[in-house]
């Protein structure tokens, strides 16, 4: 039972039954079309689905929230190759050489390297998910209230560090979503914090509403002042990918899965940011360095493959820490909770078989995208001409929904309205909204195991900083932000060097 | 995850005025946290006191807006002439305006208190016709027609997908 391919297996035979093939089809549809349409991003994909899946059996919720995910970071690569507008952040790297390729008429020959390099990536990347997440789930079994009160912090500090923008505003956002989340009762006393009074604000609030409120509501707000979008180019070549591009280019295929799936694993940082490392990677490493920017093959191969691969790397925290290493995997996180699936360092040994299962599903869902990708076409270019004004509204109302449905409070669907307004402020004032996301999912996390460290040591703090394994979680969080503060690097850099010469 | 780098940063004066905003919040809800009980009578140490947590993360805002405050005097906040940057023109904000209004007006007021299927119809059909309305009077009846077919389909729709089909309670 514990040889790993048995256990493939068994994922794949466990996940296959019961009509999956079906709603992997319709599911990555789904995320295709939510992916290519701007303004649509995956994380809203993913929560507002999981509004549908309430009613399904665990396994089957999750291949169609795991189908959704890889489809929708797939689809974003359409409308960046055809409208030069990313569908979702973390296909802005694709269209760099992605829209100068359409615009020399060669929008199917960029479609079929897209397709090709989603394809590769998220392959890659759930192999590594194979071959590594049972190993490491089993090493952070050692992992204690000290270790895990670290992890959530790291996780704060590295988004907030590294996920775009001002790092000091990433560090504020963190925490407000740890604010955020310590509303409501505690787990010690039964404390009703910041309720005053009111029953529904001491039940807290809702992680779902939340995040609907902050990647929907917020969106749809963006989405509406903006200029409309342009055109779309109607004439395709063929979207049939060529071999020679995989023997061509596979150095970067293997170094962009790699970078992707490694930064996926990272806590909160994500697609968007597994795409332009990828990019910029592979620019430094090509031979043809000048034609990056201008419809280069290779830079469009090296982001879809990065962004792709990060999805699998992404979901590697959430099955052995519980931290989810980008937005839709933490609203996957989410999602895995209300349906009873406890993901975290206990899942190696209560339920190992539900890692296979993941990688079934990602293969799975790989293999349909792969179909999808090659024969829906024209229909999408279709789907990309609604217009934002038909279009938005009907997504506000899935919104509500999907915020009301979860405990069926009309409070919640004042959490969304507030999350989204707070969210779209927010971001006008330049705060990413990664930190934030991350800030509100590990908060509980975060709380619980502070608390509880403090007390198994009696108020004793130095066990957080002596243990081995915190004390090199709390260098590393240390690290990540003495990396962001301005000048810090060049200044150790210089001095290392000035040691060495001397 | 998204980002914020694609924009132009926020002149200093305005995050002046962030720093003050969330250095208020930070201080707030450390008062907040220090009034709340410690339970030291169960607990024996009072190292499960509700107030730990939230007054901890306040103190880090508080010290990380105190920061970003300090930064935006040294870049400059405190001069005369430093403009704000970007901020959309009158008519992003009037689509912005429009577009709060209604969700604010669909999700908290007529949600709940009509069928849902009719205050979705009516939502998604004043939604459509105020944003079209500006394209022009040509063929305004047919754009003004379609929006009303849209609405009651979407009303109709996800009654019946979320409601018959997937079992979900709609508000």
């Amino acid at each position: 039972m514990n040889n790993p391919i048995t256990m493939l297996g068994d994922g794949f035979a466990h996940v296959l039954q019961g009509g999956a093939v079906f709603h992997a089809f319709w599911a990555v549809l789904i995320g295709i079309v939510v992916g290519a349409l701007p303004g649509l991003t995956a994380t809203m994909g993913v929560a507002l689905l999981t509004t549908l899946t309430f009613t399904m059996g665990p396994n089957v919720a999750m291949l169609v929230l795991v189908c959704v995910y890889v489809g929708a970071i797939y689809g974003g690569s359409r409308s960046a190759i055809l409208l030069n507008i990313p569908g979702t952040p973390a296909s802005a790297a694709s269209t760099l050489d992605g829209f100068p390729l359409a615009k020399q008429g060669l929008a199917g020959r960029a479609m079929g390297i897209s397709t090709l390099g989603s394809w590769c990536g998220t392959l890659f990347g759930t192999l590594i998910l194979a071959m590594f997440a049972p190993s490491f789930g089993e090493f952070a079994l050692q992992f204690g209230s000290y270790e895990m009160f670290w992890v959530a912090l790291f996780g704060i500090v590295i988004a907030g560090s590294l996920s775009g923008g001002d790092p000091l505003k990433g560090y504020i956002a963190g925490f407000l979503g740890l604010l955020v989340a310590t509303v409501g009762q505690e787990t010690n006393h039964a404390y009703a914090r910041f309720a005053f009074g009111n029953a529904d604000l001491a039940g807290g609030l809702g992680l779902l509403p939340v995040l609907v409120g902050v990647f929907g509501v917020a969106e749809v707000l963006n989405a509406m002042r903006g200029p409309a979008v342009k055109a779309v180019s109607s004439k395709i070549d063929s979207v049939i990918p060529r071999i020679r591009d995989v023997t061509q280019y596979w150095r970067t295929i293997f170094r962009s899965g790699a970078l992707g799936t490694f930064i996926g694993a990272m806590p909160g940082l994500g697609e968007d940011i597994a795409a332009w490392t990828s990019y910029a990677a592979a620019k430094r490493a090509s031979k043809e360095k000048e034609l990056f920017g201008k419809g280069s093959v290779e830079g469009l191969m090296a982001a879809e493959t990065g962004e792709s691969a990060c999805v699998p790397g992404a979901i590697i925290p959430v099955l052995t820490l519980a931290v989810p290493g980008s937005a839709p995997a933490a609203v996957l996180m989410a999602a895995m909770m209300i349906h009873g699936l406890n993901p975290g360092p206990m899942l190696a040994i209560t339920a190992p078989e539900f890692i296979y299962q993941i990688v079934a599903m990602l293969v799975i869902a790989d293999m349909v995208k792969l179909l999808y990708g090659l024969v829906l076409v024209k229909p999408l270019l279709w789907v990309l001409l609604i217009p934002r004004a038909r279009l938005m509204p009907v997504v506000f109302v899935l919104c509500t929904v999907g915020a009301f449905a979860i405990t069926s409070r009309l409070f919640d669907i004042w959490v969304m309205l507030g999350a989204g307004l707070v969210g779209f402020i927010l971001r006008e004032l330049r705060f990413p909204m990664a930190p934030l996301v991350l800030g509100i999912v590990l908060g509980d996390l975060l709380d619980k195991n502070l608390l509880r460290g403090l007390v198994l040591t009696g108020g004793d703090v130095s066990p957080f900083f002596t243990r081995p394994i915190s004390m090199a979680l709390c260098a590393l969080t240390l690290l990540a932000v003495a990396w962001a503060i301005p000048g810090f690097v060049p200044r150790v850099m210089g001095l290392i060097r000035r040691r060495a010469a001397a | 995850m998204s980002g914020g780098s694609d924009q132009a940063p926020l002149s200093p004066r305005a995050d002046l005025y962030v720093a003050a905003v969330l250095l208020a919040l930070g201080l707030g809800v450390m008062a907040l946290a220090w009034r709340m009980p410690t339970f030291v009578e169960q607990s024996g140490t009072g190292l499960t006191a509700p107030g730990i947590v939230p007054g901890f993360h306040a103190t880090v805002v508080a010290v990380l807006a105190v920061l970003l405050g300090l930064r935006a005097i040294r870049q400059g906040a405190l001069k005369a002439g430093t403009q704000r940057a970007g901020g959309g023109g009158g008519a992003d904000a009037w689509r912005l305006a429009i577009a709060a209004t209604l969700g604010v007006l669909y999700a908290g007021v007529l949600v709940g208190r009509l069928p849902f299927w009719l205050a979705t119809a009516l939502f998604v059909f004043s939604f459509t016709a105020a944003f079209e309305w500006s394209v022009g009077p040509a063929r305004r009846v047919r754009r003004l027609a379609e929006a009303a077919l849209l609405g009651l389909a979407t009303g109709g729709i996800v009654t019946l997908v979320f409601e018959r089909i997937f079992l979900v309670r709609l508000p």
